[in-house]
């Protein structure tokens, strides 16, 4: 039974109505939580005591930087699954991700050199952590690039499923970077093990701009992956019937 | 499970692991090249030739900080070793005592002779009032 | 904690000098997310249109 549902789920048909379904309460959910959370950590948290107003940055780079890392997770489950069982709406979710992925990486990387200059005095360094986000980012690129320069949409789709893979490894860097070696960027405040390093009435807001910006990303993957099944399924005769 | 998809599993597993010990030997065999600053107390033993230009991360020690016209004297430490430093020119906003700093620069008969002069923070965020009460 | 951090409007936008760091940040995302969603939408239109195009 399990195996229907995903049979169905998987076609491209059934995921196109469903997202027409959901689409519009997930976008407005999550823009709504979204626009709440920057308000609310914009002007009625208190400073911090270290760095003043500018760790308010904090509510926009962080969703960010988090979506970056998650876009590529989910980029390397889709290829995993096109390379074992050649569903063809995962092939579709990988290229439909990557842009988004480049998007999200970009603004992590202009929002924390912006940061950097009123904190740390700088605009960049190659620190580990830095280093191994600008190396995520080239990595979009380049899978973006790479998948335009072929014709042939179902080689495309296959050798960026494998590079996607490889490139994965640096998922684990990038997270334990500040670990690992000495950085200009600090520690994780919010981890899994132990109790959040931010105070309370910070760390509320920042959590919702994160659920928010999720949402809002969903909605962008729901968007670009519509328009990929569009693109790449123009001539099935169900497509017609759609629009 | 299908035997096609079972030689897929291996083959995805295979790219994996190939890919994870390529990096990890080529991270291992960079180890300490990747780090961004070295400590004062990784310093000691080291003979640094006056002039390569090194970072060097700890905290300022307090007490140290002294200005003398457009200079700034400071101590950094990591609470082992120390090592002097000498900057002429505007510190960062965050920079103060008792709190994280990287400095780029020259040594020179155990001073560094600072080209730049960066503030580190650490992950906590709270409000000014907490620390006040620490404080007094 | 839903107290307004600053006295005035003013002090809001400024931020005691870190505004403008602030503020160029939130342009930024708004400006990216905002690009994407129109970008998607206008290329979805337009292959429907084209799809619908009587052959």
């Amino acid at each position: 039974m399990i195996k229907k549902f995903i049979h169905q789920f998987a076609s491209p048909k059934t995921y196109l109505y469903q997202v027409s379904r959901f689409y519009k309460y997930i976008f407005y959910f999550s823009l709504i939580i979204y626009i709440i959370s920057i308000i609310w950590g914009l002007f009625f948290t208190p400073e911090d005591f270290v760095q003043g107003n500018s760790y308010r940055i904090i509510y926009l780079h962080v969703p960010a930087s988090f979506l970056s890392q998650t876009l590529y997770l989910a980029m390397a489950i889709s290829s995993i699954t096109y390379l074992i069982w050649r569903v063809k709406l995962a092939a579709y979710l990988i290229i439909a991700i990557a842009p988004i992925g480049a998007m999200t990486t970009f603004i992590a990387l202009i929002s924390g050199s912006i940061w950097g200059i009123p904190t740390w005095g700088t605009w960049w360094q190659w620190d580990a952590r830095i280093t191994s986000t600008l190396i995520l980012f080239i990595m979009y690129l380049g899978l973006i690039s790479l998948h335009n320069s072929f014709s042939n949409h179902e080689k495309a789709d296959k050798l960026l499923s494998w590079l996607v893979i490889v490139g994965a490894v640096n998922i684990p860097i990038i997270k334990k970077s500040v670990d690992w070696w000495s950085t200009l960027h600090q520690s994780a405040s919010i981890t899994l093990t132990d109790k959040p390093s931010i105070d309370p009435v910070m760390l509320y807001p920042l959590i919702g701009s994160i659920v928010g910006f999720f949402g809002l990303v969903i909605c962008l993957v729901l968007l670009s992956s519509k328009y990929q099944i569009l693109h790449r399924e123009k001539n099935k005769s169900w497509v017609k019937d759609y629009v | 499970m299908n035997p096609i998809r079972k030689k897929r599993i291996y083959s995805i597993l295979f790219v994996l692991l190939f890919s994870v010990s390529g990096i990890s030997l080529i991270l291992y065999s960079l180890n300490s090249n990747l780090d961004y600053f070295f400590t004062p107390t990784e310093l000691k033993d080291r003979n640094i030739p006056a002039d390569k230009r090194i970072k060097v991360g700890g905290m300022v020690l307090s007490g140290s900080v002294e200005r003398i016209s457009s200079s700034i004297f400071f101590v950094i430490t990591d609470y082992e070793n120390s090592i002097k430093v000498e900057y002429e020119g505007i510190v960062p906003d965050l920079f103060k005592e008792d709190s994280g700093v990287v400095v780029l620069g020259n040594l020179r008969d155990k001073i560094l002779y600072a080209e730049e002069v960066l503030a580190k923070h650490d992950e906590n965020y709270m409000p000014p009032n907490i620390e006040i009460n620490d404080d007094n | 904690m839903f107290n307004f951090a600053f006295n005035s409007f003013y002090e809001a936008l400024y931020m005691n000098g870190h505004g403008l760091y602030v503020w160029s940040v939130v342009i930024l995302v708004f400006i990216s997310l905002l690009g994407f969603f129109i970008g998607y939408t206008v290329k979805i239109k337009k292959i429907k249109d084209k799809l619908n195009e009587p052959n």
